[in-house]
């Protein structure tokens, strides 16, 4: 129980981020690090703890998106739409709902394995660890990298570009 | 050494190769501007990603909604932990009743009740009121129901009654068993929430059924805040006395008390107890049968001028009055003054009751300041 304490002590936070950064939405983010945690209790040991809580809150992702793909996207519309309507707090500038709104379209754009071995890294997890939570070879890990960064980078840029292109257009 | 690819240079870069593999890369990198070219543009790529992936760290919540706002309770829920009470004091009083039999009529004649009296001096004393106004049936004549203290334990027995059957649809089955027993048609079988006389309120000041009815303020309390009821206002209206309570923010209730002494009018609900006055009194059998046997009747004296002073019909016949506009309304008898009592709020009628028992408290407790 202590163990599984330290557990989310170390690791709640960078599963939480991956996770959101993974499905845009902070509660279902925080929903499946819980539930990720959950299952870590149940085992009786688990040999690289971080990269076996990486890759069950990515199955369990994959499974619940498999299962309720329909239904996340409507409430993720339904939740939109209600954006829409909420007063947005103050940081959060026109400007920056439009750098997240890029940076989603961009991360969506990235093939899932690219998409999660990206944020895997990003959260601290080293080769072996993103390798053995997405079962890669550890071999093909920078490569995967390389490849989803070089795109993400590209896909961000061009929608910037376009979008100064048509702010540029309205202005004129 | 050949060119590195580029997942070579980013592994490198991330720190996944080896120290020997690091060093060799590093050296090449050195000498081939090519490769620091890629160099340079793979930690752009890093750090440009890194930007971007923390743009995401201010994701909205909202696809699972937030937890709903906080609901007033439900009013039915008021509604069934009242009738719970209500069916709760009851049993206890028919329980009481029947250990009570026993007890000498002229025990319980002493003690005089009035039912559903309207509209006499207001701060008139229990003891200056003379023979209680009785009108049980029109089998029974006035003239005997108010001086036969046999009548007299009849109408406490329908103030039981009453108040046992009070409690709307929850127990309407064993209310119309009570009812056919005891003659006593209220509204049971009209109205689910129980609408009119508060047969129960009669008792306040009997010893005889005290008990029970603290029993149910009691309960009530539990269900109920405490403090005193605020006034708002008391409104002034020819010929009555007007409270406003507020019971919640934004929440009134208006009590009636009428001022005037003109009015004589008796209003009782049902047949009641009929068959035990009769039992008791000789003179009941005698009596002009002008109503229907079994039918409820409301009696009004004949100096009674102003049918309008009676606020409630409870006869069984006519239906219960519905709640307009969401208004709701209890009338009951003050047996203090013999006043009947109006109760009328945009709530619910279980509420009503709830705060008709804190009313009455408060009054008493008024009163025993009064003539201490």
């Amino acid at each position: 129980m202590a163990d599984v304490e330290r557990l989310f002590r170390t690791y709640n936070a960078a599963l939480v981020r991956y996770l959101t950064r993974r499905l845009g939405d902070c509660d279902w983010a925080e929903d499946v690090a819980q539930e990720t945690f959950v299952r870590a209790l149940r085992q009786t040991s688990i040999q690289n703890e971080r990269a076996w809580l990486f890759a069950v809150a990515t199955n369990l992702v994959r499974d619940e998106a498999r299962k309720d793909m329909r239904r996340r996207k409507h409430l993720a519309l339904l939740a939109e739409e209600e954006r829409d309507e909420v007063v947005e707090p103050e940081e959060t500038t026109l400007e920056r709902a439009q750098e997240a709104a890029m940076a989603r379209k961009a991360v969506d754009g990235l093939a899932e394995r690219d998409r999660l071995a990206l944020l895997m890294r990003e959260e601290g997890l080293d080769y072996s660890e993103i390798a053995e939570a997405l079962q890669l070879s550890p071999g093909s890990v920078g490569t995967t990298l390389s490849r989803a960064r070089r795109r993400l980078v590209e896909t961000y840029e061009a929608l910037q570009k376009s979008r100064e292109e048509r702010e540029k257009n309205a202005a004129s | 050494m050949q060119h590195p690819d580029e997942g070579t240079i980013h592994s490198w870069l991330d720190g996944a190769l080896s120290p020997d593999e690091s060093a060799r890369l590093e050296a090449h990198v050195k000498e081939c501007p090519q490769c620091a070219a890629a160099v340079a543009e793979a930690r752009g790529f890093i750090a440009a990603s890194s930007r971007i992936l923390t743009a995401l760290d201010n994701a909205p919540r909202g696809v699972i909604p937030a937890a709903a706002p906080k609901k007033r309770i439900d009013p039915m829920v008021w509604r069934v932990a009242a009738t719970v009470l209500v069916v709760a004091a009851g049993t206890l009083v028919v329980v009481r009743d029947r250990a009570s039999d026993e007890r000498p009529i002229s025990a319980a004649a002493d003690r005089g009740t009035i039912l559903e009296k309207r509209a006499s001096l207001p701060e008139r004393a229990p003891a200056a009121m003379g023979p209680a106004q009785i009108v049980a049936d029109a089998t029974i004549p006035k003239a005997a129901a108010s001086k036969a203290p046999a009548s007299k334990a009849a109408a406490i027995e329908l103030a039981r009654k009453t108040l046992a059957s009070d409690s709307g649809s929850g127990i309407r089955a064993r209310e119309n068993n009570e009812s056919a027993k005891a003659g006593v048609m209220m509204q049971a079988g009209q109205s689910a929430a129980g609408s009119g006389y508060v047969g129960g309120a009669a008792p306040t000041t009997q010893p005889l059924l005290a008990p029970s009815h603290v029993a149910g303020a009691v309960a009530m309390d539990a269900a109920t805040e405490s403090e005193p009821l605020k006034v708002v206002g008391t409104p002034r209206r020819i010929g009555v006395r007007v409270t406003l309570y507020e019971v919640a923010p934004g929440d009134t209730v208006t009590l009636t008390e009428p001022m005037f002494t003109a009015l004589n009018s008796v209003v009782v609900t049902g047949t009641a107890t009929a068959s035990v006055a009769q039992q008791a009194t000789g003179k009941s059998a005698e009596a002009p049968s002008k109503a229907r046997a079994n039918a409820p009747t409301v009696v009004t004296t004949p100096d009674s001028q102003r049918t309008d002073a009676i606020l409630s019909t409870s006869s069984a016949s006519a239906p219960a009055p519905a709640p307009q506009n969401g208004l709701n309304s209890i009338a009951w008898t003050d047996l203090a003054t013999g006043n009947t009592l109006t109760l009328t709020g945009r709530i619910s009628k279980a509420r009503l009751q709830e705060i008709k028992i804190r009313i009455e408290r408060e009054r008493a407790t008024a009163a025993a300041k009064k003539n201490p």
